[in-house]
């Protein structure tokens, strides 16, 4: 299993009253699962999807990603881990807007240490797969939303993590762009075997995943696997 | 870590955001200069009011007897072996001279003064103290024998006397009996300040001795090319001279001592006032530029970078500023400093400054300590306004940053 998730609570202390965004989640998702994560807002799919990031820190239960159990981990350890097996796409793309698309693709591996030459050419590779080789000296600020989503794919997908997160990655999109970008991440999904979770209420991204979970109040009200045939089908 | 990352980051956020790193740019840059510059200027003011203090008769090191300080009459003074050479390396030595120094009247036809009258080495003389720089109008005294007399131009204008004219001296001898003599004014030396010129009258050493009836003398001065040299000097001196008192120009002239302290304490708390304006100005911007920042860092975050690494990114970019304001401000301050290398005239005031211990002119003198100084004080300012909010935002979660 890439991840597992054992009895997660999570609760949020406001003035009035603690919000329950998790209560006694338990789920286990495998190597090469495309996973979403729906419900209504407030049902608690970003919180999971944060504990399993280690983004967040649930006040019960365990998070165990790739073996290594979140729970004990410092800030510093965490970073770590999400440098050396998990890819984020945020709604908002979160691009560094001082560096080129090139550059942003080329960031976690220049974090993680890897020579010049061979980050330039990954980078080039993974933009060219995604059909934007052309922007990548443009700088975030002078390309499209959907151009943006896509560095951010490639910056997330193009050290293979072993885990892709991606929050409401359709959030900021058009039909016509959520569909490229959700074949994209069906092929990282098939070609590359990399594990996707994505927190989402759009039916679009809800179609590419072969396994449907849904919350509700805080809990999985169902979690169903879909054939693969029917996945990914045109609306 | 991976510096290279951070230094790109670094240097493209100075640009991004131009306009505020500009304007710190320019705070900085002229804090420094000014730092700079008002520094050597007092030093300037300081280094000359120790030359003036060493040169007028004081030297860095004087030998006097126990009680000639309360007590400056020839009953204090004391014998020096002929062959007498101070044992202080050459390259320490300017030179050093003997003297006699009694209080005595000088009376002319019209007027009478009261003075100190100094049996001198001309030769030695003018190589230790102002005497070597004056102008002198008329002649100088030829050699330790010479038994005219060398007054100041302010007490020849006193006394209504003039070169050539003979001038009256009472004193006390070695006897303790009044002694008497006429001198022929051989010429008049124009001092900085009207103070020295009424104070000091000088003749041979030889004649002086022979009017006191003694061959002691009552002081011997030494002038050293750097004040740093006297500790040792002052030891060897102690050693050479036991029983005498040895003394440096700080115990000699206390106001003179304490005036310069006081400088010392000027520059800092110049420094500190510079430092304190720009930290208010430094502190808020940079916090400023770190607080809106903080998503931004989240996101860092949330993609691997390491907590450090956000805020070594952070310090990067503030140091980077502050050090090239700390380039420019010096190099600015540098500029005005030879710019004014020939002194800023300040005989406007000439009254004022003279009492305030100024010279006419005034020159800058840089301190390289004083540039570290600043530049320590600028560079510790622009880590802890840029660390201390960097860290702060790092101890937000990163999703609770990703938040905002």
């Amino acid at each position: 299993m890439v991840v597992l998730c054992r009895n997660l609570s999570r609760v949020y202390r406001t003035e009035a009253v603690p919000v329950h965004a998790l209560t006694s989640v338990d789920i286990d998702i495998a190597a090469g699962e495309f996973v979403s994560l729906s419900g209504p807002s407030g049902s608690g799919k970003s919180t999971l999807l944060n504990l399993i990031g280690g983004l967040d820190r649930a006040n019960e239960g365990e998070v165990i990603v790739d073996g290594v159990a979140l729970t004990g981990l410092n800030e510093a350890q965490l970073a770590d881990l999400r440098l050396t097996k998990i890819g984020f796409v945020f709604q908002a793309y979160n691009l560094i807007p001082v560096l080129s698309a090139r550059e942003n693709v080329e960031f976690i591996m220049q974090l993680q240490g890897v020579a010049a030459r061979e980050r330039r050419i990954r980078a080039l590779a993974i933009l060219d797969s995604l059909g934007i080789a052309d922007l990548a000296n443009r700088r975030p600020g002078e390309l499209s939303g959907g151009q943006q989503q896509r560095v951010a794919v490639a910056r997330a997908v193009v050290t293979e993590p072993k885990l892709l997160l991606a929050d409401e990655p359709s959030a900021n999109l058009d039909s016509t762009t959520t569909e490229n970008l959700l074949e994209l991440l069906r092929r990282i999904n098939v070609e590359r075997g990399v594990t996707i979770v994505t927190a989402t209420h759009d039916p679009i991204v809800m179609r590419y995943a072969r396994r449907r979970v849904r919350l509700k109040d805080g809990r999985i009200v169902a979690d169903e696997l879909v054939d693969e045939e029917i996945a990914a089908e045109p609306a | 870590m991976p510096l290279t990352l951070l230094a790109r980051l670094g240097w493209r956020n100075l640009w991004r955001y131009r306009r505020r790193n500009l304007m710190l740019f320019m705070a900085i840059l002229v804090a420094v200069a000014g730092c700079v510059l008002v520094s050597a200027l007092i030093r300037g003011y300081q280094y000359d009011m120790m030359a003036d203090a060493v040169a007028n008769l004081t030297g860095n090191l004087k030998v006097m007897a126990p009680g000639y300080r309360a007590d400056p009459s020839i009953a204090h003074g004391f014998n020096l072996d002929p062959a007498f050479r101070p044992d202080i390396p050459a390259d320490e030595l300017i030179g050093w001279t003997q003297r006699v120094r009694v209080p005595a009247v000088m009376l002319s036809e019209r007027e009478t003064r009261g003075i100190s009258l100094i049996g001198i080495e001309p030769k030695d003389e003018r190589t230790i103290s102002f005497l070597g720089s004056v102008e002198i109008r008329g002649d100088g005294l030829v050699d330790r024998d010479d038994g005219r007399i060398l007054l100041g131009v302010e007490l020849a204008r006193q006394l209504q006397t003039a070169v050539g004219r003979r001038v009256v001296i009472i004193t006390q001898g070695a006897d303790g009996l009044n002694r008497e003599a006429g001198y022929r004014v051989a010429g008049l030396y124009d001092a900085a300040g009207t103070a020295i010129e009424k104070a000091y009258a000088f003749t041979g050493l030889r004649p002086l001795q022979k009017l006191l009836g003694t061959g002691a003398i009552t002081e011997v001065s030494v002038r050293l090319r750097d004040d740093r040299f006297s500790v040792l000097a002052d030891s060897r001196l102690a050693r050479e001279f036991d029983g005498l008192d040895v003394l440096n120009w700080r115990q000699l002239e206390p106001q003179a001592a304490a005036m310069f302290e006081l400088a010392d304490a000027a520059i800092l708390i110049w420094f500190v006032i510079l430092m304190l304006a720009l930290a208010f100005g430094l502190i808020n911007t940079l916090i400023t530029a770190v607080l809106e920042r903080v998503r931004e860092f989240g996101m860092l975050r949330a993609l691997g970078m390491r907590p450090g690494s956000v805020v070594v990114q952070v310090v990067m970019e503030s140091v980077s500023i502050v050090m090239a304001g700390l380039v420019g401000g010096i190099t600015i301050g540098w500029g005005l400093i030879v710019y004014f290398a020939d002194g800023i005239d300040l005989s406007r005031w000439s009254a004022g400054i003279e009492l305030a211990g100024l010279r006419s002119r005034l020159v800058p003198h840089l301190l390289w300590s004083d540039v570290v100084a600043v530049s320590a004080m600028a560079l510790a300012l622009g880590l802890l306004a840029s660390a201390y909010p960097a860290w702060r935002a790092v101890r937000i979660k990163p999703l609770d940053a990703l938040r905002r």
